[in-house]
């Protein structure tokens, strides 16, 4: 008994040494869950982008509040055509080892991401680049890409068709650069926190899967900041990460059960922070199955869907009705709305069971659903409460669920009649209603093809103005969203808790909250 | 004994084989594959990524590149994990997954002996009724009922302890706590009905007629005997309390091999699962081997069946 009692007092000292201090200076965030990787070509999850916003910086890049501002560019210019981009970088760019970064760091790192043994998976995000495409699938060699360097300092893009948002598709990790000196030398192990160099605001200093990813401050980089040190851990439940948020272990969290908003609301309203992301969650048609591809019936269906009962009523955690494909929050553009909102709900119902009569459906032969849904509680709700709007008109439907890997598979196999679905991203048109186009792929679910919709996306990309392409994108959405080809539903609320010690956040719609910005009060 | 030991070792290869080969075809059969999201992949891309991860060539020859790695002990590159090899997830997590089950399993041999002894040297006594009460209560719940209550009382509520993820002492708490508390119960129980069967045993009137203490019986006359039904539990406990930590690495956010076993799952990582499924078939069925021969060179009997 006494050697016993020796064993385990040596065991205690041994951890009390071991445990690392909590230092007051690192940052602890909640992420969603472990990053799949930290090279910034592989990457394919917002949770990664979220690290890796710290780690890199792209030409352009977010600031505190969300806006595309400049970034490892100090400007840029576009010809008239719109199809050649000259970035000027910023001077004294260095990488966290000290070496100075140039454009042709940035040809590189595109030239790496294109090509077809990289694997990106997110590869197509600079698609918008000439050749780009051709050059992933192995048809052309990398030099072919359109991105050049004229010297140390410029870098020249060309590209396929006019593209005016390239400032933002270049702000994502696919864009940023990676070190050709350190990867020529050490391969894929690069992304081993003992060799880590990147350009960002901070570098990786350890990686524990499934514990923590800690980045500790680059001192190269072009820009004072406050906080030294930032360790994120993956959360992946949303009950563990308000329980340890509500421990203290947490500075902040990424999400909290939606049940628990009103006590939020109540007991910690100062650390509560809503944003609005840009994301639509909708219902899709199949269009190619029977009886869906009769518009009538689509229509029908989704008259009598009412998206604010469902977020107000049923939800209850904050989400947005949304009444048009494109999210409402997108910058200068006006989105085209369900063109049956100006009913009141009586004619609504009328006309949704007229609808059904015509296409021949009644109490005698009522029409019959298979609805599909990702598992989850509030989706659940979220679908037996359209599933009771359905029932109101004699529509019968069934549930089926499926984890989320299953679901979208089944998804773009067109194994379904209706199901939902979510978009979430970019903060312009086209990037929600390209998934409507009939050459789209697998992505446009349910198959929907029009060719009016078609020639006006087509006409819309070739226009290098945004207010003339914008104006192009909504008659596109107005045809569309008259046929139903979905049933636009909501925009999601994230909610966050956060310490009310942090300073320097600021909500905003793209959920992107930079450490290099943050501070302590 | 060789041909035992042969036989023994034998059939524990095979095995081996054969959960490796139903694991790798049951982890394909299931809907879904490694690259499907939300996210759109275009052809050139998932040509690209399936060339990267062997995935282009056909299943037997998938299979057989597999054993051949496995053979050579490499278990590949995980296909979600990119920036790790399954073999070095399973050298970062299979520490934390050993010591949480390591400090389990000596907190229920330990209390439960403990408990046991207490509760059998006087059977029928009011101590032995509560504790046995208890123990009742320890069998009954299940860890994933017990751990998030800790969490809520320990680790919100009074503050006293993390809730989770891994650092310094304190993390290592209520984990193991949770997950020895049925094995706790268990053992107590065991040892609580050898403890009294012994007790009727003529040689322990022997022992206090050559005039020793009671402590001195308890030690030399009744725990080593009292004590071989709680042995020969250790062997499967050992396993389930390595195995068993998979739900507690989940509810705490512990990175150890559970964890990624789950989270494998759900990616459809199919190298980080069989990673994991090879690592925890190899060490149930070493414990089953290492039992067997321990069990054959007490009892001749055993090794002389064919």
């Amino acid at each position: 008994m006494y050697i016993l009692s020796r064993v385990v007092f040596s065991l205690v000292c041994w951890w009390l040494l071991a445990s690392p201090l909590q230092s007051a200076e690192t940052i602890h965030l909640g992420n969603p869950g472990e990053p799949e990787t930290l090279d910034p070509h592989r990457y394919n999850l917002r949770l990664e982008e979220t690290i890796l916003t710290d780690l890199f910086l792209g030409l352009t890049t977010f600031n505190a509040r969300g806006q595309i501002v400049p970034g490892a560019a100090a400007a840029w210019t576009t010809s008239s055509d719109g199809l050649t981009w000259t970035f000027t970088l910023r001077n004294g760019l260095k990488w966290s080892d000290g070496k100075t970064l140039t454009a042709h760091d940035f040809v590189y790192a595109f030239r790496r991401l294109l090509a077809p043994e990289t694997a990106a998976s997110l590869a197509y995000f600079m698609y918008p680049l000439k050749n780009a495409e051709a050059v992933n699938s192995g048809k052309l060699p990398s030099e072919e890409l359109g991105a050049r360097a004229l010297d140390d300092h410029t870098l020249l893009l060309s590209l396929e068709a006019p593209y005016p948002h390239l400032p933002e598709r270049l702000l994502y990790p696919t864009g940023y650069p990676v070190p050709k000196h350190l990867i020529d030398r050490v391969g894929d192990a690069w992304v081993k926190p003992k060799n880590w160099v990147s350009n960002g605001a901070y570098r990786l200093e350890d990686w524990q899967p499934q514990s923590h990813v800690t980045l500790v401050k680059n001192d190269y980089f072009f820009e004072p900041v406050e906080i030294e040190r930032v360790s994120y851990h993956p959360l992946a439940n949303e009950q563990s990460a308000y329980n340890r948020y509500r421990a203290r272990e947490i500075h902040a969290i990424s999400s909290f059960p939606s049940g628990e908003l009103d006590r939020v609301r109540k007991d910690f309203a100062s650390h509560l922070r809503l944003s609005p992301l840009l994301s639509i969650v909708y219902l899709v048609f199949n269009t190619t199955v029977v009886p869906f591809e009769d518009t009538r019936v689509r229509q029908a269906l989704a008259l009598v869907v009412d998206a604010d009962l469902i977020t107000v009523k049923v939800q209850r955690s904050g989400n947005v009705a949304n009444g048009s494909f494109v999210p409402a929050n997108v910058v200068d553009y006006t989105p085209a709305v369900m063109p049956h909102l100006n009913l009141n709900r009586g004619e609504r119902r009328e006309t949704a069971l007229r609808l059904l009569r015509e296409a021949g459906y009644g109490p005698d032969n009522p029409l019959r659903v298979t609805m599909r849904y990702v598992s989850g509680t509030e989706a659940k709700k979220t679908q037996l409460a359209i599933a009771s709007f359905w029932k109101n008109i004699g529509v019968e439907t069934q549930l089926h669920h499926a984890e989320l890997k299953v679901h979208f598979a089944d998804l773009r196999q067109g194994d379904f009649q209706v199901a939902q679905a979510g978009w979430f991203g970019e903060n312009n048109a086209e990037h929600y209603l390209g998934l409507l186009v009939s050459d789209t792929g697998n992505v446009n679910y349910g198959r929907y093809a029009n060719p009016e919709y078609d020639a006006l996306m087509h006409a819309a990309r070739q226009k290098a103005n945004v207010k003339v392409r914008n104006v192009l994108l909504r008659k596109a959405e107005a045809v569309g969203i008259a046929e139903y080809p979905v049933i636009p539903l909501y925009s999601v609320m994230i909610r966050r808790l956060v310490d009310p010690a942090i300073t320097g956040w600021h909500e905003n719609s793209r959920d992107t909250h930079p450490v290099r910005f943050l501070g302590w009060r | 004994m060789a041909r035992f030991l042969l036989t023994r070792t034998l059939s524990t290869l095979f095995t081996f084989w054969l959960i490796v080969t139903v694991v790798f075809f049951l982890m394909r059969l299931a809907p879904g594959g490694p690259f499907d999201g939300e996210r759109r992949l275009p052809p050139e891309v998932e040509t690209n990524l399936r060339a990267a991860y062997n995935l282009d060539k056909s299943l037997p020859q998938q299979y057989i590149d597999y054993l051949g790695m496995l053979g050579r002990g490499d278990l590949g590159p995980s296909f979600r994990q990119k920036d790790f090899s399954v073999n070095e997830l399973v050298a970062t997590g299979l520490p934390v997954s050993l010591t949480i089950g390591g400090l389990a399993l000596f907190i229920a041999i330990t209390l439960g002996i403990t408990v046991g002894l207490k509760a059998g040297l006087a059977p029928g006594s009011r101590s032995d009724m509560l504790l046995m009460g208890v123990t009742n209560v320890g069998i009954a719940m299940p860890t994933i009922i017990v751990a998030p209550l800790f969490i809520l009382i320990f680790g919100v509520a009074l503050g006293w302890l993390p809730t989770g993820g891994l650092g310094g002492f304190t993390h290592y708490i209520l984990p193991p706590i949770a997950l020895a508390l049925p094995f706790t119960a268990a053992i107590a129980r065991l040892t609580r009905g050898s403890v009294v069967e012994t007790l009727s045993e003529p040689h322990l009137t022997t022992a206090r007629a050559k005039g020793l203490t009671e402590r001195m019986i308890i030690r030399r006359h009744i725990l080593p005997i009292a004590l071989l039904p709680v042995v020969s539990y250790l062997g499967p406990a050992a396993a389930a309390l390595l195995t068993g930590s998979v739900v507690i690495e989940q509810v705490f956010e512990l990175p150890g091999i559970g964890r990624y076993f789950v989270q494998g799952a759900l990616n459809r990582d199919y190298t980080l699962v069989m990673g994991v499924v090879v690592v925890y078939a190899a060490l149930i069925l070493l414990f089953n081997l290492l039992v067997d021969l321990a069990y054959a060179r007490m009892d001749p009997r055993i090794r002389l069946q064919p």
